[in-house]
């Protein structure tokens, strides 16, 4: 089986945040890390190339200046990677993404293809179906187990009350929920140095048969108008005193339905 | 002049600060206060490559650079000494001496589980009565026809006694050289050789979490092909080990060091009197400055050190200067430590206090701050 995992690197989450003239965040190439959320996706990609046998493939369309979050899936058992940089990329939005990261699916060849819930920058969410629509294969979202038994692929999806189970025919596309909790492992020593020595290509729009004006900003469909600071405020009650304060607490907490 | 580390040196760094963090730090606390040998956390960095990593992939260790090593040991004590010394003591004076002066035999027989983590080795050198003086060797093994019968005893020496030790390299006098000095050859006794007896844990102020023994041998006969290299090498040898080892206990100095910085840091930012951080007062910005100067120091000494070594140039003098250095630079930081931390520093539920007492081990083992002294003024008279 051929699993290509899609991964993002996203600012890291140690250094503080800021935004441009064009109100995007400034990123910092040196300054950046694998998608948290990605680490759920590639353990999982490796456990099912573990089971199954075949290849595990990372993708990632990146500015490429750096590719330390390619290497560290390489660390942790990925076989190779393919990393979609062009100067016309940039400004690019999901669809654009989708389109990009969808070529590239297709180029390398896959069973299936694993994706984060999100990326921990933008958190759009929304990368994985738009792939799923350009490729016109099922899309799993948001799996919190998976299993492949021949050629069918199987999710649990967390619910309010238990999970739901679905199924689709491979070649497909999964969402890999954080809630999958299968404790990403750790790049072995062995497999920090041996990552430098596997294969990652670098393709341009151009090998994927894609025209520069159907991505990067010119395409967006969204435009970035301006931005704000989370407010958060949180609902609070003060009483001053004792007297009534605990009736009060208890009260709050059988209104809550807590006790 | 470039100080920029390899992606390779910066994700081995990057991968042990996380397992530091994560894995080591959470249970610090518990294994000191148990002075309980964490083997369940060992056997996990056996797994992931950190108990072999300047041994060559062929003899199953990762194959990472001496400065990849240095820069895993510093983050892992920034988690926690006693574990950072366990690595320690099997990478530089368990496993490297087999990879530098072992037959191939010896090779893929001793050293394979060692870099694999799987087993730890110890390293036996100092003596009840012999410490500095490691010339004043007294345990000795004579020739008896194709066996060596060693007897005498060994101090302090670290994972002798683990469920995981596989045995000991031992140094012992076998004769008397032609100038009149000792004839010293290491020796290598497996665990459970007849009449090799490893003591009872020895309680220490710190490194709790860390195996530390004296060791005894009693007529304890080994094959005479369990000697490491030449008969009559074993001083060139240890002092070989020594020197990278002192680099190592460096890093690892440096470690703890920052973790004093660390939660003083914390604390200067989150404790309060007279209305403010108390990091807003020169007081305590003073002593915060100061400890992070030594250890950026200290930092560059023990690269210097390990830079050297890596490109085949003699190192001695600044491996001395650098573990000299690191381990007066952590006292100092854990002093300082304390006392930002106040009467909280002095309680056992704030990490300091522990770093406190795991700091003056580090200008007394692999050679005391008087011997480094000592060292470097034989370089600068030679």
């Amino acid at each position: 089986m051929r699993i290509v995992v899609c991964m993002k690197e996203t600012p890291s989450t140690e250094v503080s945040k800021s935004l441009g003239t064009d109100q995007r965040l400034v990123r910092n190439p040196t300054e950046t890390i694998q998608n948290p959320f990605d680490e759920y996706t590639i353990e999982e990609g490796i456990r099912q190339f573990e089971q199954h046998g075949g290849e595990v493939i990372v993708l990632t369309m990146s500015p490429a200046q750096t590719d330390t979050a390619v290497r560290r899936a390489l660390a942790m058992g990925v076989d190779r990677g393919v990393v979609v940089s062009d100067p016309a990329l940039a400004g690019s939005d999901a669809v654009a993404t989708g389109r990009v990261l969808a070529a590239a699916l297709t180029k390398i060849g896959y069973d299936m293809a694993l994706f984060g819930q999100a990326s921990a920058d933008a958190y759009g969410g929304v990368v994985p179906s738009i792939v799923a629509e350009f490729l016109g294969v099922p899309l799993l979202s948001f799996a919190t187990k998976l299993e492949v038994a021949g050629t069918t692929v199987k999710i649990q999806r967390q619910a309010e009350v238990g999970y739901t189970v679905a199924e689709a025919p491979l070649p497909a596309l999964v969402s890999i929920a954080k809630g999958i909790n299968n404790s990403p492992r750790y790049p072995s020593m062995k497999g920090i140095v041996n990552a430098k020595k596997k294969p990652v290509e670098t393709w341009t729009l151009a090998d994927l048969g894609i025209a520069a004006g159907t991505v990067g900003t010119a395409a967006a469909r969204e435009r970035v108008t301006g931005s704000q600071a989370v407010s958060t405020q949180r609902r609070r009650e003060i009483h001053v005193g004792n007297e009534g304060a605990a009736q009060r607490i208890l009260d709050y907490l059988i209104e809550q339905k807590i006790i | 002049m470039d100080f920029t580390l390899t992606d390779e040196q910066i994700a081995i760094r990057a991968t042990s600060r996380a397992f530091a963090e994560e894995v080591i730090k959470p249970i610090a606390q518990e294994i000191d206060a148990r002075s309980e040998f964490p083997l369940a956390v060992i056997r996990e960095m056996g797994k992931l490559g950190l108990l072999g990593l300047p041994i060559p992939e062929e003899y199953g260790g990762a194959g990472a650079d001496f400065l990849a090593y240095c820069l895993a040991l510093e983050e892992i004590a920034r988690g926690d000494a006693a574990v950072a010394i366990t690595m320690e003591a099997h990478t530089s004076l368990g496993a490297t001496p087999f990879w530098l002066f072992g037959t191939e035999d010896q090779k893929q027989h001793y050293l394979v589980p060692l870099a694999r983590g799987e087993q730890l080795w110890a390293f036996g050198l100092t003596e009840p009565g012999a410490g500095s003086d490691s010339g004043g060797t007294q345990t000795h093994a004579e020739l008896e026809g194709d066996h060596w019968v060693i007897s005498g005893s060994k101090m302090f020496i670290t994972n002798a006694g683990t469920p995981i030790s596989g045995g000991v390299t031992v140094t012992a006098v076998t004769g008397r050289r032609s100038d009149g000095h000792p004839e010293i050859t290491n020796l290598i006794v497996p665990q459970g050789t007849p009449g090799y007896v490893v003591g009872p844990a020895l309680k220490k102020m710190g490194w709790k979490a860390s195996d530390t023994r004296p060791l005894n041998f009693d007529q304890c006969r080994i094959p005479a092909t369990s000697i490491l290299g030449q008969r009559g090498s074993g001083f060139r040898q240890f002092m070989r080990i020594l020197d990278a080892g002192r680099v190592a206990i460096a890093a690892l100095s440096v470690g703890l060091a920052q973790a004093c910085l660390d939660e003083s840091l914390k604390y200067a930012r989150e404790r309060q009197q007279f209305g403010r951080p108390i990091g807003e007062f020169q007081a305590i910005q003073f002593k915060l400055a100061d400890m992070a100067m030594e250890i950026e120091l200290s930092r560059l000494m023990y690269y210097k050190a390990a830079w050297l070594m890596m490109r085949d140039e003699p190192y001695t003098q600044e491996a001395s200067m650098a573990k000299l250095f690191a381990s007066e630079t952590s006292k100092r930081a854990a002093d300082q430590a304390v006392q930002i931390h106040g009467g909280y520093g002095f309680m056992d539920d704030y990490p300091v206090s522990r770093y406190f007492r795991n700091v003056k081990v580090n200008e007394i083992g692999e050679g005391t701050s008087e011997v480094q002294r000592m060292l470097i003024a034989k370089s600068l008279l030679r």
